[in-house]
């Protein structure tokens, strides 16, 4: 079927199997590699877009569910080379390891900023629990969003370091 | 997806009913998703056609009437209940529930009929709306009828439905609205997981009512004790009406246990 949709402010208009999932869609069929695929079932997050204003786990989209809507990945973060706030601070805190996960976990916090610009500790914490670092850098997760927000002091930067 | 399918959106509800009869066995009701594509993927289940039914209107949103009670419609998502005013004031204990379901990811595309008809042990959206007596509207092409939520799920997984038919929403009787209620949700970590047992507890000058989740084929439900009956009692009920079992997230032993305690901790809470 044919399907018309807005990625990262680009339209797109697509031929797509009545079965294929958006992940798949965004990765195989437009090229757009930097939305990863975990677990494929909705428990690890790396797969998280942003759709409608809503973030959503992209394997579990068809494709075709997608059509008319507006989609944010991670390809609409960094703009000429150079890298958008959230990660920028990530990068500063050392907040990514592998990688792997750090797509969809900026989307989930690009999410939680856009409803919270001062976002607690806890609040952090909870807007991230639908994505798994197997890294284990949570910690330094928070400390990066905690300071790109303005709320990192001295005690708390030790504390995470 | 590993086995292909038609893909379907009808906007009206005789266009989803014609659909459904077309392609009796072989159709699969799309709403979040978030059930229904992992068992595609994992070729649990291998529909030729997969209706989607978010474009139809009436199948969209929550209501709330002094009549009619709340009523949540199968497309409306776990986000979409928590957030909606009358439920978070009239029934918070929902909230609390949809609120721990998943993750926010999920929760923005699951809905609350969804995980009804999912009909896990542990749905959590199934403890409160048992608690609250709701009922669940089907149809079909030829035929409309109501169940009880409580005969509705029917085993592990299973739900009443038969092929050509659709849940058009769960309503709650208005009588229930300012009940008091809470949730407890057993989970290896604080952060997304299915629990590994979960009670909800509603009480009214008149009743107390307790549900409990991942503790036998289906959710469980406990109702005609008064306000005042005693929390040793509400226990023994309980222990007598769940059949837990040993598996991969917990035991038996454990599960048993952690639902009396819940139910003291909700019995002191509630009174």
């Amino acid at each position: 079927m044919q399907i018309n949709l807005t990625i990262n402010g680009n339209e797109y208009s697509r031929e797509v199997d009545e079965h294929r999932n958006l992940l798949h869609f965004l990765r195989e069929d437009l090229g757009l590699t930097g939305t990863k695929e975990g677990c494929g079932a909705g428990e690890c997050g790396a797969c998280t877009v942003i759709m409608d204003g809503e973030p959503v786990n992209s394997c579990l989209v068809l494709a075709a569910e997608a059509d008319g809507s507006e989609i944010e990945t991670i390809e609409g973060e960094a703009s000429e080379g150079e890298l958008s706030d959230l990660q920028q601070a990530l990068h500063e805190h050392h907040a990514v390891q592998c990688g792997f996960c750090t797509p969809g976990m900026i989307m989930s916090l690009k999410d939680l900023l856009r409803r919270n610009s001062t976002p607690g500790e806890n609040e952090i914490r909870q807007a991230i629990e639908g994505n798994l670092c197997r890294c284990t850098g949570y910690e330094q997760i928070i400390e990066a969003v905690l300071d790109l927000t303005g709320q990192l002091d001295e005690r708390e930067e030790l504390k995470y370091a | 997806m590993r086995t292909p399918f038609n893909y379907f959106a009808p906007e009206t509800l005789s266009d989803a009913h014609e659909l459904l009869e077309k392609h009796g066995e072989r159709a699969e009701i799309l709403a979040g998703g978030t059930d229904l594509l992992v068992d595609i993927r994992n070729d649990m289940k291998q529909p030729d056609a997969v209706i989607d039914i978010k474009n139809i209107e009436e199948l969209n949103g929550v209501e709330f009437d002094s009549d009619d009670g709340l009523i949540i419609n199968a497309a409306a998502t776990c986000t979409e209940v928590s957030s909606h005013t009358v439920v978070r004031d009239r029934y918070p204990f929902i909230v609390e529930a949809t609120s721990e379901l998943a993750s926010h990811q999920v929760r923005n595309r699951a809905t609350v009929v969804g995980n009804i008809c999912n009909a896990s042990p542990c749905a959590d959206a199934a403890r409160p709306l048992l608690c609250l007596d709701a009922s669940v509207e089907i149809s079909s092409l030829q035929n409309k009828r109501t169940l009880p939520l409580e005969e509705f799920i029917t085993g592990v997984k299973q739900n009443d439905l038969a092929p050509g038919e659709l849940v058009e929403r769960v309503r709650v009787p208005v009588e229930m609205a300012d009940a008091r209620g809470a949730n407890r949700k057993l989970k290896r970590i604080k952060g997304h997981d299915l629990s590994l047992a979960s009670v909800t507890m509603v009480k009214t000058d008149a009743e107390t009512r307790v549900s409990i989740g991942a503790c036998g084929p289906t959710p469980v439900v406990l109702t005609g004790f008064d306000a005042s009956t005693d929390v040793d009692e509400l226990c023994s009920a309980a222990e007598e009406a769940i059949s837990p079992i040993d598996d991969v997230r917990s035991t038996a032993e454990y599960r048993n246990f952690m639902i009396k305690q819940y139910i003291r901790e909700l019995d002191e809470e509630l009174s």
